[in-house]
């Protein structure tokens, strides 16, 4: 299993949730990290895959790795 | 490249969306072609809904709806019923390779009345338009019946209005930031890996040998459901959502899924002229108040929902619970609208022509027109996109 290098300040755990509520509840999320601090999202809502990457990017912010090798799918972005 | 990296790269990896819509705007077109009809379901899950009721022992046969669409044979014997068995095939085998079947149950009961109410909402209104994001929409737009357009129009409407409901403190779970200092370690079933893998393989393969040998006897029928296939794989393995290209333009601003939806739309139009030019002829739909009702009601549905007929149909088979419930909703929806459909339709649809735009303004006026709206379709997602943003920031600098 491959694990990821990058350490998350916070974690967002949006297991169970469909679409659109994961990416809302990131956006909602970022702006409470100061800059510099990394989210780590935990998502099962394989949707998510075409909107939390784009939108955190949209929104300002950078994201560092997505890892999508099965059904749970973890998203670390940086304000 | 090696087996691996291909694996990887093509069959676990999700896809791009823009060009997976686009190929699905191409072998749509194709479809048509091959076919004589426009890729759909929300008209078989009503059909479905009819052979419910006739094992009940209701006698629908005298029913207008069923008479309009036909309940002929059984889904076995019909283009529509095949394809969609190729759908789920297409779908569960691509969710299969990728290890991203598993049972997702909702987490919360709103949720689950949101499912259900939702894909009632959007089954009805559906099938008022005669057609859901496929048949009024991503293949009813380059059909050339003017009802498409309305109900596209609609349906954004709708959206929004669905949108500002889903995101109701009502249907919002508090989450909790947590402080932490760790990645979470992922179980990703490394062990169930494989076996679905290989599963997922066993189902393509003999599916695929199964459309074969149909297509040797029933041509349209074999095509029909290998089409299907092709099109399940797309909609899963790049997670291909009409509500999220509505929906997600007033939500967070993003447009990539519109914009992937118009090009795809643009290169099925021409495909399916091509076609009409040969002698075909396009399906063409009531320009009427059922249009834009339905586009309303349907738009407003598929929001409330989390996902339209063809969004439910490869989350269902990646195991998520909350969308058994949406296509359970949609079939019972779509039945209702059958069961109501002799009182409504001479209010709202049969005495409204049926508006092909290559008759009203001739084959290349209304190519040109199709074209035109689709350019103005696309200059507004622009625009929103550009008005959305620039709406952000100067929120931001207030609040700075």
């Amino acid at each position: 299993m491959k694990s990821t290098t990058i350490i998350p300040d916070f974690r967002l755990d949006m297991i169970g949730e469909p679409c659109p509520y994961p990416a809302v509840a990131t956006l909602e999320a970022m702006p409470q990290l100061r800059p510099g601090q990394i989210l780590e999202v935990i998502s099962d809502c394989p949707q998510s895959i075409n909107n939390i990457p784009i939108d955190a990017r949209n929104h300002g912010y950078e994201v560092l790795e997505i890892q999508q090798d099965g059904p749970t799918i973890r998203y670390l972005i940086r304000r | 490249m090696s087996w691996y990296n291909f694996k990887y790269q093509y069959l676990v990896r999700f896809w791009l969306p823009v060009p997976a819509v686009i190929a699905a705007g191409i072998l749509s077109a194709f479809y048509f072609g091959v076919t004589g009809t426009f890729w759909a379901v929300t008209g078989e899950f009503t059909r479905w809904g009819g052979h419910i009721l006739q094992w009940l022992g209701l006698d629908v046969s005298h029913w207008g709806y069923f008479q309009v669409i036909g309940l002929q044979g059984s889904p076995l014997t019909r283009i529509d019923g095949v394809m969609i068995l190729g759908m789920f095939a297409g779908c569960f085998s691509a969710a299969l390779w990728a290890n991203n079947v598993k049972l997702r149950l909702p987490q919360h009961r709103i949720r689950v009345f949101q499912a259900i109410v939702g894909g009632i909402i959007a089954g009805f209104g559906a099938r008022l338009a005669m057609g859901c994001n496929l048949a009024a929409f991503f293949t009813g737009i380059p059909q050339f019946s003017l009802h498409a357009w309305f109900f596209a129009i609609a349906t954004a409407i709708g959206s929004l209005a669905g949108a500002k409901v889903s995101l109701l403190p009502v249907f919002r779970i508090p989450v909790q930031l947590q402080k932490v200092s760790a990645a979470q370690p992922l179980n990703q079933h490394a062990t169930r890996e494989r076996q679905h893998f290989c599963i997922g393989m066993l189902l393509f393969i003999a599916f695929v040998l199964w459309a074969a040998s149909k297509a040797l006897d029933e041509p349209k029928l074999g095509y029909a459901a290998l089409f299907g296939l092709a099109f399940g794989l797309i909609i899963e393995r790049a997670q291909v959502c009409f509500t999220s290209a509505f929906r997600d333009l007033w939500i967070t601003g993003r447009t990539q899924m519109a914009k992937a939806i118009i090009a795809g739309m643009a290169v099925g139009t021409i495909g399916v002229y091509s076609y009409v030019q040969l002698g075909m002829d396009s399906k063409i739909f009531w320009a009427g108040p059922n249009a834009v009702i339905g586009g309303l009601l349907f738009g407003f549905g598929i929001v409330l929902a989390g996902g339209c007929e063809t969004g439910w149909m490869y989350r269902a088979v990646e195991g998520q619970v909350h969308f058994w419930l949406v296509g359970l909703g949609n079939i019972i929806g779509s039945t209702l609208l059958a069961l109501v459909w002799d009182d409504l339709a001479p209010l709202l649809v049969v005495n409204f022509d049926k508006i092909n735009l290559l008759k009203t303004f001739g084959p290349q006026g209304g190519l040109l027109a199709t074209y035109i709206m689709l350019g103005v379709f696309l200059a507004l997602v622009l625009y929103w996109e550009k008005y959305f943003f620039a709406r952000k920031a100067r929120q931001a600098s207030q609040t700075a």
